[in-house]
């Protein structure tokens, strides 16, 4: 099975919540999380600007193609048997970019939102 | 014989002739879909085809046999054909209904037997070498 190496943010709580309900999704390709700016992540990706990965979520298959945030999130869905078809619509170009809106406005107030539903450490 | 039990004998004859004939069209036109969804597993497509064959025969023959008795007296040829026409057109509308059931779950078989294989639904942005741990 082909694996998608997620770099996530472990320091936000919706992305650790986010992170055990994928665990336990079935899948029709292997997710692999690595916590962000880690040396592990690093050493698997040396040529990476690694900056960026903190912005948003980032997903690398292992050819070594880059998905950054929407584009990302989508390639997640891909990954589960219950959301495959749902990346496919959510990928159409007449709801692209309304995906596009509301994963980058999840994204950038990823503290906030974790704080107010009370996941945050 | 009176008018009732030759209505009883059409209806009975013409509804069970037509789930006959659904459920030979099914089989035959539902295979070419099954073999497919299996990836050419010629056998498992064939059991799977005949196990819905024989569900769909027990449905309609059993819807058939409750819808069977008529509930009032007929007299006339003109009341027996009635009486048929209101029966014949219910079991079809139930064959109709079953057979676009069976359809639809054919479709839906075949789409997530596709969905496995299916590309990603996006580009990338862009590529990086990956270091593999050793």
């Amino acid at each position: 099975m082909p694996t998608l190496t997620l770099l996530y943010d472990p320091s936000c709580g919706l992305c650790r919540r986010v992170h055990g309900w994928l665990a336990e999704q079935p899948k029709l390709v292997e997710l692999k999380m690595i916590p962000i700016k880690t040396d592990a992540a690093r050493r698997r990706y040396p040529a990476l600007n690694h900056e960026l990965t903190s912005e948003d979520l980032t997903v690398i298959s292992d050819q070594g193609a880059v998905y950054f945030g929407p584009k990302a999130w989508l390639m997640v869905l891909w990954a589960l048997c219950r959301y495959r078809d749902w990346s496919y619509r959510l990928a159409t170009p007449e709801l692209l970019p309304t995906t596009r809106r509301v994963v980058s406005l999840i994204s950038e107030h990823r503290y906030q939102i974790s704080r107010v539903a009370g996941m945050s450490r | 014989m009176n008018i009732e039990i030759v209505t009883y004998l059409l209806y009975l004859a013409i509804t069970i002739g037509l789930t006959i004939w659904v459920a030979h069209t099914l089989h035959k036109n539902g295979r070419i879909f099954l073999v497919d969804v299996f990836h050419g597993n010629e056998p498992l497509a064939d059991s799977v085809n005949h196990l819905l064959v024989v569900g769909f025969y027990l449905i309609n023959l059993g819807y058939v046999s409750l819808a069977l008795k008529l509930g009032y007296t007929i007299s006339t040829a003109k009341e027996g054909i009635e009486a048929l026409s209101v029966k014949v057109g219910t079991v079809l509308l139930v064959l109709g209904a079953m057979h676009f059931f069976n359809l639809f779950i054919f479709s839906r078989m075949r789409r997530r037997a596709t969905m496995r294989n299916s590309p990603p639904p996006v580009y990338p942005d862009a590529f990086t070498p990956v270091q593999e741990a050793a």
